[in-house]
C-alpha cells in the first residue's frame, strides 16, 4: 500500500511536469518533442531497471554505468570490424555485449556472495575495472563505423514509436511479471527486507545474488549496445553520467535505499520525470549546466518525501489487536485438557 | 494444482483438511555439550521431551538460547547428540532442521516486513504452478491456505494481503505459527512468544499455543513467564548455569517452586 502511494506521489509530479512544461516550454507537447523524450528515456531506462532489482534485494550496483559502456565498446567494436555485413552481425554484436553484461554481473554477484563484501565496495572496484576494460579494448577511443543495419535498430521506428521504446516496454512487462510471479523476484523482495529471515528460510542467497547481479549487468550491456547503434559509436566514456541518472530514476520512482519495495514500473515513471526536466529546460532555453542541479535537487526531494510518507504511515497505521475467532479460549492450555 | 519443491503432508493431499496431523513420539537429549572456548555454555544435558507443552526455564545465561539455537540448526554441539523417535539426528543448518520437521520461531521473529502475510508464511517454500511451462508463484492458493492456517489456531486477521510491517505483535506471532502450522511441522520451538506483547496479545498468543498442542504437536517454549507455564506446561525442564537442575511434570510445577529451582534456592 505504500509502495502504491509512493508511486502516486512519483506519476503526480510527473503529471505536474507535463503541464507545466506544456504551458511553459514552446514545442513540448509536439510528437516530435515525445518521440525525442521517450527515445532518450528508453536507453537509460534499461540500466535504471537492473538497478532497481539490485536496490529492491537491499544492493547497490555501481558498475552498471561502466558495465553498460564496456558492452557498447565490445558490441560496437564486433560490428565495425563488419561494417559492411548484414544484420546478423548486428544481432551478435547484441548478443556480446548482453554475454559481457551477464559475466560482468555474476561475477559482481559472485564477489558479493562468496567473499562476503559490501555490494558498494565490490561494485566500485569492478566498476573502475569494467571502465579500464572499455578503455584498453577501444584504446580510449570511439568505436565507429558500424553497419547500416545498426543505425536502422537504434534510430528506426515502428508506429511512430522508436525500436529503442519498444524494446524497453518488452523488458519492463517481462520484469514487473516476473517480480511479482516468480521465486526470484519474490526473493528479491525478501532479501532486501529481511536478509537473515531469508537465508533461515533457506533461500540459496548466493544463488540469488549471482542471478541478481548478472541480471543488472545483463540490462546495463544490452543497454551499451543500444545506445551504441543509437548514436552511431561507442565509447568508454558514454556511461559516465547514466550511473547517477539511473539511480536517480530509481529512487524518484520510489524504490527506496532500503530495500524490500519498489518496482520498476515506478523507475518507468522516475526515468520519464528527468527526461522530460531535461527536455523541458532545453526548451525553455536554460542551461544545460542547471540540469545536474535540479536533478540533484529532485533525488534529495523524493527521497524526504518518501521518508516522511513512510513515517506517516506508521503512525496512522492500521496496528489492531489479535483477534480471536472463537470467543472461548482452550483453558490453560494442554495442562487443562 | 499447486506443486512444490520440498515435500510436505499439506501440498500433497488433495484436500489440505484431510491431512493427518503429523507426530513425533519423542525428542531427547543426550549429554549435549556446548562450549565456546572456556565458557561452557551447556554441560550434560539429557531431557527428553514428548508430545504436549514442554516449557524450558532459566535465569539469565542458563543456556536456555543456546538449547535453542541446536535444535533450531543455528549452532551445533559440542559433543553429545540430539534423538529424534530413538535415531540420532544432525541438525546442521536451520534448512535442516526444518527437512527434520522442526518449526523455530524466533524472539526477533524472522519476518520480512515488507512483504505480505503469505510471502512471509511461505517463503522459501511457495506453491507453485506451471503457466506455459514457466514456474509461477500461486498467490491465491498461498492466500487462502494462510487464511486457513490462521483459522486453525481461531485467529482472523482481515486483510492477509498486507505488509507485515504494518501488524501487531501478536499478529506477527500469529503469522509465524502459521507457518508451523500449515506445513505440519510436529516440533515447534517457540523463543519467548509474548515476551513483547500486552497483556490481551498475551493471552490470544497463549491460546493460540495451547490450540497447537491440541492438534498433538510438540511444543516446546523458552519463556519468561513462569506463573503461566506452571500453569500450562505438561512438563518444566529448568536450566541453571547451562545444567538441567530439574525436570518437573505439570502437577508439581508451582511458582514458588520453579522460581526456587532457577535461581538454586533449592536444588
Amino acid at each position: 500500500m505504500i509502495g502504491v502511494a509512493r508511486r502516486f506521489t512519483s506519476l503526480a509530479v510527473l503529471l505536474a511536469l507535463i503541464a507545466f512544461f506544456s504551458a511553459f516550454a514552446p514545442g513540448f507537447n509536439t510528437t516530435i518533442s515525445w518521440v525525442n523524450i521517450l527515445g532518450a528515456t528508453s536507453l537509460f531506462l534499461l540500466i535504471a531497471f537492473g538497478e532497481t532489482l539490485v536496490m529492491i534485494a537491499g544492493g547497490i550496483d555501481l558498475s552498471v554505468g561502466s558495465m553498460s559502456a564496456l558492452g557498447g565498446v565490445v558490441g560496437a567494436t564486433y560490428m565495425s570490424s563488419h561494417s559492411d555485413g548484414g544484420a546478423s552481425y548486428v544481432f551478435i554484436g547484441l548478443v556480446l555485449g548482453l554475454l559481457v553484461g551477464a559475466a560482468g554481473g555474476a561475477l559482481n554477484g559472485a564477489l558479493i556472495s562468496y567473499l562476503g563484501l559490501s555490494p558498494l565496495i565490490v561494485t566500485l572496484g569492478t566498476y573502475g575495472a569494467f571502465l579500464g576494460f572499455a578503455n584498453l579494448i577501444s584504446d580510449g577511443r570511439p568505436v565507429a563505423n558500424l553497419p547500416a543495419g545498426a543505425f536502422t535498430l537504434g534510430n528506426g521506428t515502428f508506429l511512430k514509436v522508436p525500436y529503442t521504446l519498444w524494446i524497453a516496454l518488452g523488458v519492463v512487462i517481462v520484469l514487473a511479471w516476473m517480480m511479482r510471479n516468480t521465486r526470484f523476484g519474490r526473493y528479491t523482495y525478501a532479501v532486501g527486507s529481511n536478509k537473515e529471515a531469508t537465508r533461515r528460510a533457506g533461500v540459496n542467497l548466493n544463488r540469488q545474488t549471482i542471478l541478481l547481479y548478472g541480471l543488472a549487468g545483463t540490462l546495463a550491456g544490452f543497454a551499451g549496445v543500444l545506445t551504441a547503434v543509437h548514436f552511431e559509436s561507442a565509447s568508454s566514456s558514454q556511461g559516465t553520467e547514466v550511473l547517477l541518472v539511473a539511480i536517480a530514476a530509481v529512487v524518484i520512482g520510489g524504490t527506496p535505499l532500503t530495500g524490500g519495495e519498489g518496482s520498476v514500473w515506478g523507475t518507468v515513471i522516475g526515468a520519464l520525470v528527468y527526461t522530460i526536466l531535461q527536455n523541458g529546460f532545453v526548451l525553455m532555453g536554460f542551461s544545460s549546466y542547471w540540469q545536474l542541479v535540479v536533478l540533484g535537487v529532485i533525488i534529495i526531494a523524493a527521497v524526504y518525501s518518501d521518508d516522511v510518507q513512510r513515517n506517516l504511515q506508521s503512525k496512522l497505521g492500521n496496528k489492531r489487536e489479535l483477534e480471536i475467532l472463537s470467543p472461548d479460549p482452550v483453558e490453560g492450555g494442554a495442562a487443562g485438557r | 494444482m499447486a506443486t512444490t519443491d520440498r515435500a510436505h503432508p499439506r501440498a500433497a493431499a488433495d484436500a489440505p483438511e484431510a491431512a493427518v496431523e503429523p507426530q513425533v513420539g519423542s525428542l531427547r537429549f543426550v549429554n549435549i555439550a556446548k562450549s565456546y572456548g572456556a565458557v561452557h555454555a551447556l554441560e550434560d544435558v539429557s531431557f527428553e521431551v514428548r508430545p504436549g507443552l514442554t516449557g524450558i526455564v532459566g535465569d539469565n545465561g542458563a543456556g536456555k538460547s543456546t538449547l535453542m539455537k541446536l535444535l533450531s540448526g543455528v549452532i551445533s554441539p559440542t559433543s553429545g547428540s540430539i534423538e529424534l523417535d530413538g535415531r540420532a539426528i544432525e541438525i546442521s543448518t536451520p534448512t535442516k532442521a526444518r527437512a527434520l520437521g522442526i518449526e523455530s520461531l524466533y524472539q526477533d521473529l524472522a519476518l520480512a516486513e515488507t512483504l505480505d502475510i503469505p510471502s512471509n508464511v511461505f517463503l522459501g517454500r511457495e506453491l507453485t504452478s506451471r503457466v506455459l511451462g514457466v514456474k509461477t508463484l500461486a498467490h491465491k492458493q498461498m492466500m487462502t491456505a494462510t487464511r486457513q492456517a490462521l483459522s486453525e489456531v481461531n485467529i482472523r486477521i482481515p486483510d492477509v494481503s498486507q505488509p507485515v510491517r504494518s501488524l501487531s505483535g501478536g499478529q506477527r506471532q500469529a503469522v509465524a505459527l502459521a507457518r508451523a502450522i500449515y506445513f505440519g511441522a510436529p516440533v515447534v520451538l517457540l523463543d519467548e512468544p509474548t515476551a513483547a506483547l500486552g497483556p490481551r496479545e498475551t493471552a490470544a498468543v497463549n491460546d493460540m499455543i495451547a490450540r497447537l498442542v491440541a492438534l498433538g504437536r510438540m511444543v516446546i517454549v523458552v519463556t519468561h513467564d513462569i506463573p503461566h507455564i506452571a500453569k500450562a506446561a505438561d512438563r518444566i525442564v529448568v536450566l541453571r548455569a547451562g545444567r538441567v537442575v530439574r525436570e518437573l511434570a505439570s502437577h508439581e510445577a508451582d511458582q514458588e517452586s520453579l522460581l526456587a529451582f532457577m535461581v538454586g534456592v533449592s536444588t
